[in-house]
């Protein structure tokens, strides 16, 4: 038993299969990737393990908790975390404040000590912005740090967003096109940001990834997606030989000119 | 790490301080409608406050926060004067009672965004101001009902100054409240499901509950608000708490600022002093006042609470840079 499992995995939009009997299981501190053309399944597949969208059937497995059946704020709490394709940071936020938001998860205080002010609340936000300051340094955003993120640009929203999903300390963290909107330099920070987080910290990184280059060096397992079903999976060498994914990605029939 | 090693004595400490100094002081300068208009607009802050967290922080539009006020100086007329409690466990307990009835709204309210969830809470609006002239033997009906002035150490605070001073004292607790609770977890969550409920809950922010406090929260504040207005005043009929008192309180946020306890100050210093200084236009104020409010909103529409960083900025040079503020970073 691996230490996260999907086990077929079903999400229909109407009569529509979005994701159909997916499943995937991925070591502890691995590095998997989850491609596939547009329309594939990838977010939708992220959303329902996430549980922003609902299922349909299968089960969902963290180091043999099971949460499937779990609101979306207890998955969080255990342990699965995210990013999104488009950042989501909270524009009209400054950027420390995106982070601390990320720490919630953690927080020390309860609500009536955060309507009182006491000192032990306000010892907990010393250490909580703490915590943040070290990621801004990280992730290189010291500089930005109280400009509102609504007038960075995307690639700095992406870093943001990934720094905001690593202070909830995730045990899975799943990333949705880490490096889009980045150059090459801002794209080989977060590449070298991946490896550490699975490698130092034990995260399992499950990423999908439009730009095959960093997807290739960065996962040791692949799996594909068309059109919501698992067509290959495999290291990178096989998965780019397979006739199923070039066919998925080129078009039919051009695994033959291939 | 400690507190002191990072405390600076910054000008916003020292605009703080002087604020506090003038109000302590400047009421003894003045005669006693100065100083009721005074308690006035800190109630009006206190109430303000409440509803700023919930729709400028929380981001719940509420067209029902008259009806808190009103079940807080109904709850707190009625434990005084027909339970013969102690105003200052009455006040409290109204507090407390028009916080249940937040709960209670927030429950079907959890379900509703937007314009749906302004529907259902002007519904609770019209229920709560049958049922005060429904209920005359609580209420004393559409005829209202007579309050007193509390006393304190077995003195009366009769006199408009000394409550003043009472209700300056309740509204500083008001707003430490409100700034801890903003620079908390809690009012990170209210300021992430504002922006987006899926990354709040994805960051392990659990919706509905987040959603009750704010509305608890909000219910609370409007309760002791409502419970010191009707003691200032001194007699409360159901027209004191209808649509328009609703409005002005998003009027009096909107105008300061959302999400800011500024904001939420400036906005109801404004609001209160405001229709007083238009007296002078007689039959004609109220269209001076909506004159004046569109003006307002076009040509600030970030708030009262924009217009210092924004004259700040001019002065240091900078011409292009972030907007003047981010209006709910500065968490004052």
């Amino acid at each position: 038993m691996s230490y996260f499992t999907i086990d077929n995995l079903v999400v229909t939009f109407g009569g529509l299969r979005a994701v159909a009997n997916v499943s995937l299981a991925l070591g502890k501190g691995e590095i998997h990737g989850l491609i596939g053309p547009n329309g594939a399944g990838k977010t939708t597949l992220i959303n329902a393990v996430s549980g922003l969208i609902p299922h349909q059937d299968g089960r969902i497995v963290i180091d043999g908790q099971p949460v499937h059946q779990m609101l979306a704020h207890k998955r969080a709490e255990a342990g699965i975390g995210r990013t999104f394709q488009h950042a989501e940071t909270f524009a009209d936020q400054t950027v420390i404040t995106n982070l601390v938001a990320g720490g919630f998860a953690h927080r020390t205080s309860t609500v009536l000590q955060d309507v009182l002010g006491t000192p032990g609340k306000f010892a907990a936000e010393r250490k909580a912005f703490a915590e943040a300051d070290k990621m801004l340094d990280i992730f290189n955003l010291r500089a930005l740090r109280d400009v509102p993120t609504g007038d960075l640009p995307f690639g700095t929203l992406k870093k943001i967003d990934l720094a905001r999903a690593l202070l909830a300390q995730p045990r899975i963290l799943m990333l949705d096109e880490p490096t889009s909107g980045m150059n090459s330099s801002e794209a080989q920070e977060v590449i070298t940001a991946c490896k550490r987080i699975a490698g130092e910290l034990g995260v399992t990184l499950l990423i999908i990834e439009h730009n095959m280059r960093v997807i290739m060096g960065l996962a040791q397992m692949i799996h594909v997606l068309d059109h919501g079903e698992k067509i290959a999976q495999g290291t990178p060498q096989e998965v780019q030989r397979d006739p199923l994914v070039i066919e998925a990605y080129l078009g039919h029939g051009s695994a033959t000119h291939a | 790490m400690s507190e002191q090693a990072s405390w600076k004595f910054t000008p916003t400490h020292f605009a703080l301080g002087v604020l506090l100094i003038l109000a302590i002081a400047a009421p003894l300068a003045f005669g006693s409608y100065h100083h009721y208009l005074a308690s006035l607009c800190l109630i009006n802050i206190i109430i303000a406050i409440g509803l700023n967290l919930l729709t400028g922080n929380a981001g719940q539009i509420s067209i029902c926060h008259s009806s808190f006020m009103a079940i807080g100086a109904y709850g707190t007329t009625y434990l005084v004067s027909k339970v013969g409690l102690s105003f200052w466990v009455a006040l409290p307990m109204g507090g407390i009672i028009a916080a249940m009835f937040g709960l209670a709204l927030g429950f079907p309210a959890l379900r509703l965004r937007g314009f749906y969830l302004a529907v259902v809470t002007l519904g609770f609006l019209e229920m709560s101001q049958l049922l005060i002239t429904e209920l005359p033997s609580i209420t004393g009906g559409v005829r209202g009902m007579p309050a007193s002035r509390p006393a304190l150490f077995g003195y009366t605070l009769a006199s408009d100054l000394s409550f003043y001073y009472v209700i300056l004292a309740i509204t500083l607790l008001a707003i430490w409240c409100a700034y801890s609770i903003i620079n908390s977890p809690t009012g990170r969550a209210f300021d992430a499901i504002r922006n987006s409920e899926s990354v709040a809950q994805t960051l392990a922010m659990p919706l509905s509950r987040v959603k009750l406090i704010a509305f608890m929260l909000a219910a609370f504040f409007a309760g002791i608000g409502g419970g010191l207005f009707a003691s200032l005043v001194g007699f409360i009929d159901p027209l004191e708490f209808g649509l328009w008192t609703s409005v002005r309180y998003i009027i009096i946020i909107v105008v300061g600022g959302l999400g800011s306890i500024v904001g939420s100050v400036v906005g109801a210093v404004a609001l209160t002093v405001l229709p007083e200084l238009l007296r002078d236009f007689k039959e004609y104020n109220e269209l001076v006042f909506g004159v004046l409010l569109l003006a307002f909103l076009i040509l600030i529409p970030h708030g009262l609470v924009s217009v210092v960083p924004r004259i700040r900025q001019r002065l240091s040079g900078k011409t292009n840079s972030q907007p003047a503020i981010s209006k709910h970073g500065a968490g004052v």
